[in-house]
């Protein structure tokens, strides 16, 4: 087999593997913005199979389609965002099942299985040497968030 | 041929089985088995990929292709999505390496200019603004995690099984079909020195309506997301509960009304 046919099968399966991947990630997470993430991945990888065949066949048009889909991310980027703003402050959360009321007529709402407890990591963060008094700072104000 | 078929095969149930233990559940066991499965199963399925002719090539395609993939799994099997942003970065690093091994120079800097500078950043940038305190639930659970591992990952074998059945045949690579570009056929097109150039000349003259046609969609992508967050306004969470069906053809437009629902009139 020649190398450039074997460059051209090697880019378009590493192009499916990212779509399946990002498939699975759109379907399964519930985090509006990894779901965007997951779809952005898509968009990757027929980024790579259009560029692996733009090379194959000496022809740059596949490359001008990928300048293309980056313009699109780029615009959808932007929309997603606002909305996933939007969307935050309505609910104070990114959830995507606080949406469901949206579904389908006659279909069952979805219930979360309770979350199994689990043993917290003790996590070590870097210690500092205490310098100085510790100034005074009520609870409430640091935990005061207007918007949730 | 049935050798190539069998070992697709059983890349795809070890991914199937390896993205749904690494896929958040609510409990961490069993994690590192999936690492262990998926890998198992990128391995099976870069075994039957061809070599590229010198072992550079080769070994280069394969860190590439490697960080790639790994980097975009731990994208969707993170539970903290800061961390899955970090890792998405990563996979567009791995895809801008592979954009330049397959002769894309200015597709592999646009990626990691327009993507990884800036559509990742305002993404850490909304990550930070709404992200609620603790650790959320809907981060630690995931929808069906088994069937979406399967559907994805018998999506992958069905492709890797007819792009390999395609190229790697010696009847289908010798069919006049393929007409595989010759090195000097390459170094005048896609692979030349002046490669930017070509490409500048390709995209501003035959395709410059296209352009134009994006650069009017940008605009429109820009107008539209400042209106989304201009509308958006403080709606106490109860109102939203209440039954009250909206007329027919009633927009999302709420006149403001009492104390100032605007962001920008609460100053």
């Amino acid at each position: 087999m020649s190398p450039e046919v074997a460059l051209l099968n090697n880019y378009l399966i590493v192009g499916a593997l990212l779509f399946g991947i990002g498939l699975i990630g759109f379907i399964s997470r519930r985090n509006l913005i990894v779901m965007f993430l997951a779809a952005e991945m898509m968009l990757q990888g027929v980024s790579l199979s259009l560029a692996a065949w733009s090379r194959f066949h000496n022809n740059f048009g596949g490359q001008i389609l990928v300048i293309f889909i980056i313009a699109i991310a780029a615009c959808e980027a932007a929309i997603v965002l606002a909305l996933v703003m939007a969307l935050f402050q309505r609910r104070g959360q990114l959830d995507v099942s606080d949406w469901q009321t949206l579904r389908e007529e006659n279909q069952p709402a979805f219930r979360d299985q309770p979350l199994p407890e689990e043993a917290e990591l003790q996590e070590s963060w870097p210690h500092l040497a205490p310098a100085g008094i510790e100034p005074e700072v009520p609870l409430e104000r640091t935990n005061y968030r207007p918007t949730v | 041929m049935r050798d190539l078929h069998l070992s697709l095969m059983i890349a795809t149930l070890l991914g199937a089985l390896g993205m749904w233990l690494l896929l958040p559940r609510g409990t961490a066991r069993g994690r590192s088995l999936g690492a262990v499965l998926a890998a198992i199963a990128l391995g099976l399925i870069s075994s039957q990929m061809p070599g590229l002719g010198d072992w550079i090539a080769n070994s280069v395609f394969a860190v590439l292709s490697v960080v790639t993939v790994v980097a975009s799994a731990c994208t969707i099997s993170f539970r903290n999505p800061v961390y899955c942003a970090i890792w998405f970065g990563m996979t567009l690093i791995g895809v801008a390496g592979l954009f330049l091994l397959n002769g894309a120079q200015f597709l592999a800097v646009a990626t990691i200019v327009v993507y990884a500078g800036a559509i990742l950043v305002t993404f850490l940038f909304v990550l930070m603004l709404a992200q609620p305190e603790g650790k959320a639930v809907y981060d630690r659970l995931s929808w069906e995690a088994l069937i979406s591992a399967s559907a994805g990952m018998v999506m992958v074998g069905i492709l890797s099984m007819t792009i390999c059945s395609v190229f790697c045949t010696p009847a289908a690579v010798d069919s006049p079909v393929f007409t595989t570009p010759s090195a000097e056929n390459l170094a005048q097109g896609v692979l030349s020195p002046y490669h930017v150039a070509s490409f500048g000349t390709e995209l501003f003259g035959r395709h410059i309506i296209a352009i134009e046609v994006v650069g009017a969609l940008l605009l429109a992508a820009l107008v539209g997301a400042a209106v989304i967050v201009a509308q958006t306004k403080k709606i106490p969470a109860d109102s939203l509960s209440q039954k009250s069906p909206r007329p027919l053809g009633a927009t999302n437009v709420v006149v403001p009304q009492g104390e100032g629902f605007l962001q920008l009139k609460d100053r």
